[in-house]
């Protein structure tokens, strides 16, 4: 028998997305300071060369200077998306 | 460049130019929430003795290329310096001077010193009260999100969360806090 797609009740979406959630605090909660940090470290490196695979993939690069180029754009774009609003280049008076 | 090397690179220049340093942004958050990738090294400089941020920004030049124009965030007025690595993959640095706003002054006041097994190096870092009413300041969708993991990762029982409460009340974010307290499951 298959089970019931949760994504047509919303309770039972929200169920599944607290258990989700609770996984994940109580994973978090099991790590000591230094393996947060390795995590930090490991997770950062690792998605920065998925971007640059990902970008070199999409626009069908084979010179990888071309597709870091392309990851430094887009992270300046994502930068500008974040920081809207957010600073300016002067005090006000 | 690893990450890791670009936040040693930071931590040297703070320590060769005298500089008391605080690391805060996603390596603070997931000292005390659930860990995460992140696109910057985030930075508090206290340059109370008069070192300018220049210098520190001129030990890190080989490495990283700064932004000429200093920002200053519309919150609170710090100010704001960016950089980002010279060399592939290109992380962002962001290096923020330490000001006249009583919240950051506590904050700066309380950090906490760790060694990191990484890094081989001594660094700070805020204590997580510090993290969740900063988080809560701010203010975006990502830092509620940041804010309510970790008082769900810390456990509120574990929390002082009379200084919580007092600086919320301060910031106005009382009612910011109360639903990211709602937010946590029953563990």
């Amino acid at each position: 028998m298959n089970n019931p797609n949760p994504h047509n009740t919303p309770g039972a979406l929200e169920a599944l997305q607290a258990d989700i959630y609770r996984e994940k605090i109580l994973r978090a909660r099991q790590l000591t300071v230094q393996q947060r940090l390795a995590d930090v470290f490991e997770l950062t490196n690792s998605v920065f060369a998925r971007m640059h695979e990902g970008a070199m993939w999409q626009l069908g690069l084979s010179d990888p200077g071309e597709g870091w180029k392309v990851v430094r754009q887009r992270l300046n774009r994502l930068q500008k998306v974040h920081d809207e609003g957010r600073f300016v280049s002067q005090r006000p008076g | 460049m690893t990450i890791e090397q670009i936040a040693a690179a930071v931590i040297d220049a703070c320590e060769q130019e005298g500089v008391d340093h605080m690391v805060t942004g996603a390596f603070a958050y997931s000292l005390y929430g659930i860990p995460r990738s992140t696109k910057d090294v985030d930075v508090v400089l206290s340059l109370v003795g008069g070192t300018p941020i220049e210098r520190v920004v001129s030990r890190l030049s080989d490495l990283i290329a700064f932004d000429e124009q200093i920002q200053f965030d519309t919150l609170t007025w710090g100010k704001r310096q960016v950089g980002t690595s010279l060399s592939e993959p290109p992380f962002k640095v962001e290096l923020f001077e330490l000001f006249e706003d009583p919240f950051v002054q506590a904050q700066f006041g309380r950090r906490r010193r760790l060694f990191s097994e990484q890094l081989q190096r001594t660094t700070w870092l805020p204590t997580p009260e510090d993290v969740v009413v900063q988080k809560l300041r701010w203010g975006r969708n990502k830092d509620l999100d940041d804010a309510r993991d970790v008082l769900a990762v810390q456990g509120p029982e574990t929390l002082d969360m009379a200084y919580i409460e007092n600086w919320c009340g301060q910031h106005g974010t009382t009612e910011r806090l109360n639903q990211a307290l709602a937010g946590i499951p029953p563990l």
